[in-house]
């Protein structure tokens, strides 16, 4: 076949042509969405009612669609945000709240005291703090249209805490005829998702286990102060933001990187040299208290049901090890000897002989023998779907091992661990001696928000760790009324919770967030991703 | 005809019964408790007892058989346990991507599965016979996962032709619907075409060895001819076999493939209502896909008749 000049040419524009028709077309694609983020959280969305369910990601969607009465600000304190005026009595038992101006649901209607009435029973009815705080409750109810009057029994210095936390489930109003929803149904969101919050949920675009689409609430009346953590003013700048569900991580990256997405909330670590590489890319650490590390003992069989075998675990554990193991990077995660999140105010080194000379394999052995145990194997539960969970039990079971321990490692994944963990059967009839979770550093920071900090035994939550001198001590912390009492209480609470083993921790880690360059702004909060002043440049 | 393909569908329901018992009791006798995982970490065990309760699942298994099963009776695939959605809505909702990308990986599979085979077979014992069998041990070998991988790096980071993942609708346009399934079909189809290549190579050398095709040869008939209308034809049946029964191998490389480059299909509705224990969308689909599987099979005998017109039923 004859070429001529003209052929090649014609040849080489339409090579041309088809080599950049493709970001031709990728561009005129996203021209559309130009104020709009797509981002990939840490996990789906399991249902839209997030007082019935402590799972984050329902806090996440919360967080876009409701409001709250009080929110903690960037320096952990409370401060008002649907609420506008609000005090105390002298005595301490009646508290006053009076909601902002011009509030208003998202289908128009007026919020009223009603409303937060009831959304505060529901809530109550759920949450460890709002079950404490309901129990010494003589009334709640609405004065007027806008004003809630609670009046306690007895005083209880936490219900500004209690209002305004991020751990599960927060307190988020709702209308009245939603929040009147027996609090173990759902509430029905078959016809939308009525809130106060900055954002409305898209029902129509929205995909369950797929996308969740939120675009501005143009009722929303933001405050006037500069957004601080989820107080001050939810002032939304983007026109939509997209929850995408992507559980595959590296196919998470790779969007990130061609910038089909613009934000992915748990970058893997061994994944973060690849994107810092990325001029297009930047990473921010949003939660600086991260994720705390639990081993849980269960109390119920031996050999932790004698306090010797568990300081025998307290003496054999290395933090260091366990967090080598799955975040080599030590920017991201240190150990911790304090019972109360490291860098927090009941942060404390009261008791932490064990932290500060171990671990001490030779004394680990003595406390065993002395235990009497009688090498039975321990159950020690493996999750292996979840990364720093499995390494750390394999660690664990290291140590253990060479503690004296006779360990039975049995891998399942998380779904078994959760099922299995609420047996209360001997660990060789189905039961088990040893799990490993994690909780929100912010939530294991507070005494009374983590369900995991309570010693009430069989009532409490799994492990079943007992002590009375713990619940008075908790009990007294919440009745404390200033910083420095509560962080007295809190030392001593350290320090009895070290002489019995509450439990322990394996580490403390921060997991930071990947976005695109363009994405400003984003409001560094534990626990929950705001999305109220970001910027897409 | 007709009475053979009624009977076939008669047949489908002792088949859809079976698979209705055993992946009840595969779901319900497994580790795990969907009401634990729907109340979150921070929940008290009587939260989540309170749960169990609201969801039926303290109830004996046998009554939540007989439960699940009218329902199925009534056509009622139940309700999700997370999203309180009808399980038909969410396949409906997430039928259209499984579907496109379960067709183009068969389209692209079939033409070059087929197209190689029938190479491999007329230039047997050359170094193209030796290349498209080598190439279909490794389609064969390396998983979907790792073929996905490469691809996206190749295609998608490097080269940026084509996107990372997602799905477009069909609706929004055909280019960007097909842009988006190019990659995960060459990822899928893989396998599929190393099974179908090798099949229809073995058939065709079959065929071959024949003496119409001699005769054929003979006769002069041109080569293109000769292979296509009088060899390939003959050897449809048993590659027509293989298809049938590779969408088995297609249906489980569709939730792999759906992962991996985030299609919203049914194959990812079923990964992740597995981790989080939503039964009644595992037991749901899965007893869906085995009509269809049957179904699939059907039309794979029915075909038969077009291919050979000696078979009559």
């Amino acid at each position: 076949m004859k070429s001529s000049r003209r052929s090649i040419l014609k040849g080489s524009a339409g090579i041309a042509a088809v080599a950049g028709a493709p970001a031709i077309a990728r561009g005129q694609a996203r021209r559309g969405e130009q104020n709009t983020v797509r981002a990939v959280m840490h996990g789906d969305i399991p249902t839209f009612d997030p007082i019935w369910t402590t799972a984050n990601m329902a806090a996440y969607h919360g967080n876009m669609v409701y409001d709250v009465l009080f929110g903690i600000d960037a320096n952990f304190n409370p401060q008002p945000q649907m609420v506008g005026r609000h005090g105390v009595s002298d005595d301490k038992l009646t508290y006053t709240f009076e909601l902002r101006d011009g509030l208003k649901w998202s289908d128009g209607s007026a919020v009223t005291a009603a409303d937060c009435v009831a959304s505060l029973r529901r809530w109550g009815a759920r949450d460890g703090a709002g079950q404490i705080m309901l129990s010494k409750t003589a009334d709640l109810s609405a004065k007027d249209d806008k004003t809630i009057v609670l009046r306690l029994k007895e005083r209880w210095g936490l219900v500004y805490d209690a209002l305004s936390k991020t751990s599960t489930p927060l307190c988020f109003m709702m209308p009245k005829k939603v929040a009147e929803t027996d609090p173990f149904q759902k509430i029905d969101t078959t016809n939308g998702v009525v809130g106060s919050g900055p954002f409305t949920l898209n029902m129509a675009e929205t995909k369950p286990g797929t996308q969740y689409v939120y675009e501005k609430n143009p009722h929303y009346v933001p405050r006037s102060e500069p957004a601080s953590g989820i107080a001050g003013g939810k002032v939304v700048k983007l026109d939509r933001v997209i929850f995408v569900n992507m559980p595959e991580a590296q196919t998470a990256v790779s969007a990130l990187q061609a910038g089909e997405i613009d934000f992915y909330e748990t970058p893997p670590i061994e994944l973060l040299p690849q994107l810092e590489s990325d001029r297009n890319v930047r990473i921010s650490v949003l939660n600086s208290l991260g994720q705390v590390g639990y081993i849980r003992l269960n109390y119920l069989h031996a050999p932790f049901n004698n306090v010797k075998a568990r300081q025998a675990v307290q003496w054999a554990v290395n933090q260091k090890d366990h967090m080598a193991a799955t975040f080599p990077n030590p920017k991201y995660a240190r150990a911790c000897g304090s019972f109360f999140t490291c860098g927090t105010p009941m942060e404390s080194d009261v008791n932490m002989e064990w932290f500060t000379k171990g671990p001490d394999l030779n004394k680990a052995r003595q406390l065993l023998r002395e235990s009497g145990y009688d090498g039975k194997p321990i159950v020690l539960m493996q999750a292996t779907n979840i990364e720093y969970m499995r390494n750390s039990a394999e660690i664990l079971a290291k140590e253990l091992r060479s503690a004296g321990f006779n360990v039975n490692l049995v891998p399942m994944d998380w779904s078994n661990v959760v099922q299995r963990r609420s047996v209360k059967s001997p660990p060789d009839q189905g039961g088990w001696n040893i799990f490993i979770t994690s909780g929100g550093g912010t939530a294991t920071a507070h005494p009374i928000n983590l369900a995991a900090h309570a010693a009430t035994g069989d009532k409490g939550w799994f492990g079943w760790p007992e002590n009375a001198l713990h619940e008075q001590l908790r009990e007294k912390w919440a009745q404390a009324e200033t910083l420095q009492e509560r962080q007295a209480i809190a030392r001593q609470i350290q320090d009895n919770a070290w002489g019995y083993v509450h439990h322990l921790y394996y580490g403390q880690w921060i997991q930071p967030a990947a976005h695109r360059a363009n994405i400003r702004n984003l409001l560094p909060v534990p626990e929950v991703i705001p999305w109220w002043n970001v910027e897409k440049a | 005809m007709t009475a053979y393909i009624v009977r076939r569908l008669l047949a489908t329901l002792p088949v859809m019964a079976i698979v209705a018992v055993c992946v009840f009791l595969l779901l319900h006798l497994s580790p795990g408790d969907p009401a634990a995982i729907i109340a979150g970490d921070n929940a008290t065990p009587a939260n989540i007892d309170m749960i169990r309760k609201r969801l039926g699942l303290d109830e004996p298994l046998w009554k939540q058989f007989l439960l699940w099963v009218g329902q199925l009776a009534r056509g009622d695939l139940g309700q999700s346990m997370f999203w309180n959605t009808p399980v038909l809505s969410l396949v409906g909702q997430r039928y259209q991507p499984t579907l496109s990308l379960a067709l183009t990986t068969l389209c692209v599979a079939i033409t070059l599965a087929v197209t190689l085979g029938v190479l491999a077979a007329w230039r047997v014992a050359t170094i193209v016979d030796r290349a498209v069998m080598g190439f279909a041990v490794l389609g064969f070998s390396v998983p979907v996962f790792v073929v996905g991988y490469l691809l996206i790096y190749v295609f998608a980071i490097q080269l940026k032709w084509l996107p990372v993942q997602g799905y477009t609708p069909i609706e929004e346009g055909f280019v960007p619907w097909l842009r988006n399934l190019v990659l995960p079909s060459l990822a899928l189809g893989l396998a599929y075409v190393a099974l179908i290549a090798r099949i229809t190579r073995a058939t065709m050398l079959d065929v071959l060895a024949e003496d119409y095709i001699r005769t054929a040869r003979a006769k002069g008939v041109a080569t293109r001819t000769m292979l296509l209308r009088h060899a390939l034809k003959n050897a449809a049946v048993p590659i027509v076999t293989v298809i049938g029964i590779g969408v088995a191998l297609l249906i489980g490389g569709v939730v792999i493939t759906e992962t991996v480059f985030n299609i919203p299909g049914i194959g990812r509705l079923v990964v992740d209502a597995i981790a989080r224990r939503d039964y009644p969308i595992i037991q749901g689909v899965i007893v869906l896909f085995s009509g269809i599987y049957v179904l699939v099979n059907l039309a794979v005998d029915l075909s038969y008749t077009f291919f050979d017109p000696r078979i009559r039923y």
